[in-house]
């Protein structure tokens, strides 16, 4: 057990106790806000790489799930009383009909070649912001509108830390889910799909499993999201959700947990920053411009992300040990025969 | 009788823009298998060069040449920057693709500034006629008249041609093309220009249409080309037409009897069309 806590978990466990411990020592409003986005898109961008790094799916309708969970609990929370219970029940509520909709969208389209999948839930995500704007009598437009969070969060901090737990529980959940055989049945589906089906899995079963699962978190995130601002608007539907999910996957490194949440952190941080730079500079208003452009190069040579370079180098050091120990052996071998 | 006429040739004219739009989407992704998710960038970027050369220039043909152009340069530049990396790739195509599409939609708001930018018809097509009691907007006739035009001289183009013929052959064998001594990546570069191409005319023609340019129509269009690419079957080019056509109507009629479901009928559409047959409804080969 001692053994197993070393390394990498190790490491995760200091982070998330400083993390866990940050508003004892800070109190600094705008760091809380922006850790707990961190947070809130963290979820988003793991359960996005579910789809693209685990199983080899690209979706372009991340946005939709992540705007009905925080449609569903902003709804829920105005209608009825703002209490935690009912809070609870909004975050079930928006994820199962995340489920449903996914579940759906998933079996029309993951039986067909990647591009449906992609094509099929951007439209699909369209519709939705319509909806959104035009379903004024819920959605009160394009206007948005704010509600009460449940007293509990008036506090920033039980939000940052609720946030944080919130994603500790996610990332030890979709640990396990990707570590079990289905998530391993997964890879095997990125890989290689046919020869998948051919072992004779069901690989349609385990695509929409992945997307359901996938839609089932962006949900949560949106939740959350949501009860973080007390207001929400269409803005939780549009693409820039869902591209900022895939920057940060693709950014973070696809095909891991850790690799989207650094993601998320990096680009978080830079949004932030470059934000505050634009008021000097009116070029870094059009940021974006910058992250696409990381982002194509992103896809062209470093394809596996930050996590993915940083594996590389490490492989690459421990390979040069390695190498320099073959070089070094013939040396020893001809100075033993030589003392021989 | 009157309102059925308008809706019908309002219909008509988005289908055409949209079939403009879908033709390159097609036979783009018919031929290098690449799903260009940048293609309404494209358009919007012929959009507003349109509108840029009908300011300066004040004609209007010109303002539809000087959009194509500009079509064609970044379609060329798409192709070797953007496209090339990553032939093969499926995922990586439509990742790059897609950030290729914000760097455009975003440089457009460098270019020309952020705000939605009004375009102006030229004289001699505003207005409308009017015969026998029915009154036809002369730019919408205009558009659909364009639209058959650029179908019959691509068709010509495919059918008629050797080119055509090579492209073709492409669609249905890439490797047998390659192997009779046929340069397909040149083939590739030049049909995805021509794409980019047809993606800018159909921008530069919507402009006065709609009346505004704004950097996110690219977006709204591309999911339009793409719900109609799937109606009409990938790769195929008079299938485009046809669903092109359907969808613009379906919207067209919709808009105006059930306004709340206009978008959700195109969806169902291709919902349906997914279910049923996913290879598309004007294609007889298997997908």
């Amino acid at each position: 057990m001692i053994s197993k806590l070393q390394g990498k978990n190790f490491w995760l466990i200091v982070i998330a106790a400083v993390l866990a411990a940050f508003p004892l020592f800070s109190d600094s409003r705008t760091m809380t806000i922006l850790l707990t986005q961190i947070f809130i898109f963290s979820i988003l961008a793991m359960s996005y790489d579910i789809l693209l790094g685990y199983t080899g799916i690209v979706s372009f309708g991340h946005a939709m799930f992540f705007g009905v969970g925080a449609y569903t609990t902003a709804v829920i929370l105005d209608r009825m009383e703002p209490t935690l219970g009912m809070f609870l029940l909004s975050i079930a509520a928006g994820m199962l009909i995340a489920g449903i909709i996914s579940f759906i969208a998933g079996l029309l389209t993951l039986r067909l070649k990647s591009h449906f999948y992609a094509m099929f839930t951007m439209a699909l995500a369209g519709l939705f912001l319509v909806a959104a704007e035009k379903w004024r009598a819920v959605t009160n437009g394009n206007d948005g509108f704010t509600f009460r969070a449940p007293e509990f969060f008036q506090d920033r901090t039980m939000f940052y830390l609720t946030a944080l737990g919130c994603l500790i529980v996610v990332y030890l959940l979709l640990s396990r889910f990707v570590a079990s055989p289905m998530g391993r049945v997964l890879i095997a589906v990125r890989e290689n799909e046919q020869r998948t089906a051919s072992l004779g899995y069901k690989t349609l079963h385990y695509k929409v499993t992945a997307s359901v699962v996938a839609g089932i978190f962006a949900s949560l995130a949106g939740s959350l999201y949501s009860v973080s601002l007390r207001f929400v608007n269409t803005s939780v539907m549009t693409m820039d959700i869902t591209l900022d999910a895939l920057l940060m996957t693709i950014i973070g490194g696809v095909g891991t947990l850790i690799g989207p949440i650094l993601g998320a952190t990096v680009i978080e941080f830079a949004q932030h920053y470059l934000s505050g730079l634009a008021r000097d500079y009116p070029i870094f208003e059009r940021w974006i411009i910058f992250f696409g452009i990381v982002y194509i190069l992103a896809v062209v040579f470093f394809p596996q992300g930050i996590v993915g370079w940083f594996r590389q180098v490490r492989a690459k050091r421990s390979g040069k040990r390695a190498a320099a120990l073959k070089a070094k052996q013939p040396v020893l071998k001809a100075k033993a025969e030589e003392n021989g | 009788m009157d309102l059925l006429l308008n809706l019908t040739v309002n219909g008509l004219a988005t289908g055409m823009l949209i079939f403009l739009l879908a033709a390159g989407l097609t036979l783009i992704f018919g031929l290098m298998s690449v799903l260009n998710f940048a293609h309404g960038g494209l358009f919007a970027w012929g959009a507003f060069s349109g509108v840029f050369f009908y300011g300066v220039t004040g004609s209007f043909l010109i303002s539809v040449i000087g959009a194509v152009l500009t079509g064609i340069v970044l379609g060329f530049i798409t192709e070797k920057l953007i496209i090339k990396p990553v032939y093969g790739n499926h995922v990586q195509q439509i990742l790059i693709t897609l950030g290729f599409m914000l760097v455009l939609s975003e440089m457009l708001k460098v270019v020309f500034g952020p705000n939605q930018i009004a375009a102006k018809t030229p004289d001699y097509l505003s207005g409308s006629w009017e015969a026998g009691g029915v009154i036809l907007i002369k730019y919408r006739l205009f558009i659909i008249l364009v639209g058959l035009l650029v179908f019959a001289v691509v068709q010509f183009i495919l059918k008629r041609t050797k080119i055509g013929l090579i492209v073709r052959a492409g669609v249905l064998n890439k490797e047998m093309v390659q192997a009779l001594g046929i340069d397909i990546n040149k083939v590739f570069l030049y049909v995805f220009m021509a794409g980019a191409a047809l993606a800018a005319l159909a921008g530069a023609l919507m402009a006065p249409y709609s009346g505004v340019v704004y950097a996110e129509m690219g977006l709204e269009f591309a999911i339009l080309a793409f719900i109609v690419v799937v109606i009409g079957g990938m790769g195929s080019f008079p299938g485009s037409l046809l669903a092109a056509i359907l969808v613009g109507l379906a919207g067209s009629y919709m808009a105006y009897f059930v306004p709340s479901l206009s978008l959700a009928v195109n969806m169902i559409l291709m919902a349906v069309v997914l279910i049923f047959r996913p290879q598309g409804l004007f294609t007889a080969k298997e997908a």
